[in-house]
């Protein structure tokens, strides 16, 4: 009697015990798929608006078109990421107000960059290829550009997207045709760090003369 | 004649190994440049003469000759460089791609290959003496500026050289002659074809690392495709994790 009694003890533990792991897999795995959702509706939602934006802004002062294109910027991107990400170890050394100039300094080269090519987006399609989760919050989405003339070869696109502190879902960086933005914008502020000696002055008054 | 340019390719090669045999297959051109200094030199030489000479050519190509015009241009500079592709793709064991640039070489070559019968459909690798070195473990080397040429890699560059060199050995004086002329019609085509991303380089704070980095990503992609990425991606993911800890 107490064996038989032991005995159902121990199946009940081992169901819940295996219950529970599958609920705990189900979770898991649902969040998975729902980071890779929502980063391919951000990354969808990106490209559209950068579209609308192309149309729209053409006929306003150069001014007005900056100011568009940096707030689009700040609600896609993860600036503060990126410049933690492109300054290694001498982000902890700089001073708050340096950090926000260097901030301010990114923006507006992301926002020069695409700029010069937002004309040329408007004729292009972007079509989503694939997406996956990388690790605990991570989440790739790949892309295509395609121009429909076919006077642009396809351009090959990986953005990387994560959550920030707020739950927002932001893009961390963008890799085109196998070059990572991040990391080559890292090189370069590096090499511009250690040439003096880490003065974070030094790199923004460079970033400064290239505007 | 012939014996100067074999010995010429061979001493290339042995020149190269050697170079490479000092380098650390763990240190990768992207982290060392000793020779810096005169790359930065090298480097504000060829954007002085690009920007003065080769930009106003290629702006004035690209505004005068028509888009179909350019393509077919494009066209035929791709197809005289396939043989190098199709020997490369053999000496890397990568059958479909022999079979493919082959295929497409020999049909194109019915209009001498200004005419794409394919229309860019089938891709294909683009394969150099530089990549084959690759596949066989050579390390990379030193990062290097080229006069005139821009950036390269020492394996790449003795990879160039030698692939020019093999192929005018085999080719007849005639199609030696063509290649030459074609060198500067080359270097306009593709100057057209990067025209926006060259310009966003010059406007960066440090266009020479700008430069550099831009180089041997796509280089080392174009390599070892898929594998490189991979791995590349593997290293970010776990410095970007951190950050976002």
């Amino acid at each position: 009697m107490k064996n038989s009694y032991n005995d159902l003890n121990f199946k009940k533990v081992l169901y819940i015990t295996f219950f529970t792991f599958l609920f705990f897999q189900f979770l898991t795995f649902k969040s998975y798929s729902d980071n890779v959702k929502n980063g391919e509706i951000i990354v969808k939602q990106m490209v559209a608006d950068a579209k609308k934006h192309a149309l729209k802004t053409i006929k306003l002062s150069p001014k007005e078109r900056s100011l568009k294109i940096e707030n689009l910027i700040k609600r896609f991107i993860n600036l503060d990421f990126m410049a933690r990400a492109t300054t290694g170890s001498f982000w902890k050394k700089a001073t708050n107000s340096q950090k926000e100039e260097y901030k301010n300094a990114l923006l507006k080269q992301i926002s020069n960059t695409i700029e010069e090519h937002l004309n040329t987006l408007s004729t292009l399609v972007y079509k989503p290829l694939k997406s996956e989760a990388r690790g605990k919050k991570l989440v790739y989405v790949k892309g295509v550009i395609k121009d429909n003339s076919k006077k642009v070869p396809d351009v090959n696109l990986l953005w990387k997207l994560a959550k920030d502190k707020r739950g927002n879902f932001l893009v961390l960086d963008l890799e085109i045709e196998g070059i990572s933005l991040v990391s080559s914008h890292k090189a370069e502020t590096m090499a511009i760090l250690r040439k003096n000696k880490g003065d974070f002055n030094a790199l923004l008054n460079t970033f400064t003369k290239s505007e | 004649m012939k014996k100067i340019k074999f010995a010429f390719s061979y001493s290339l090669i042995l020149l190269f190994v050697l170079s490479g045999c000092t380098n650390n297959l763990t240190i990768s051109a992207e982290s060392t440049d000793p020779f810096e200094v005169l790359n930065r030199q090298i480097f504000s030489f060829n954007k002085t003469l690009d920007q003065n000479i080769v930009s106003p050519i290629s702006a004035s190509y690209v505004k005068t000759i028509p888009h179909s015009i350019r393509k077919n241009v494009s066209n035929h500079l791709e197809w005289m460089d396939k043989p190098s592709t199709i020997v490369n793709s053999a000496l890397q064991m990568d059958l479909e791609n022999t079979i493919l640039a082959s295929a497409k070489f020999m049909l194109n070559g019915l209009s001498l290959g200004f005419y794409d019968f394919d229309n860019n459909e089938t891709k294909i690798k683009k394969k150099d003496l530089g990549s084959t070195l690759a596949k066989l473990n050579v390390p990379e080397g030193p990062f290097f500026m080229v006069p005139l040429l821009g950036p390269k890699t020492v394996r790449d560059f003795t990879g160039t050289l030698s692939d020019r060199q093999s192929l005018s050995n085999i080719s007849s004086n005639s199609v030696n002659k063509l290649n030459l002329v074609e060198i500067p019609i080359n270097l306009v085509d593709k100057r057209s074809k990067l025209s926006k991303s060259i310009e966003n380089i010059y406007k960066s704070p440090d266009p020479y690392t700008k430069m550099k980095s831009y180089y041997i990503q796509n280089r080392r992609k174009n390599v070892y495709g898929d594998e490189y990425l991979e791995v590349k991606n593997k290293k970010l993911d776990i410095e970007f994790e951190k950050l976002l800890q």
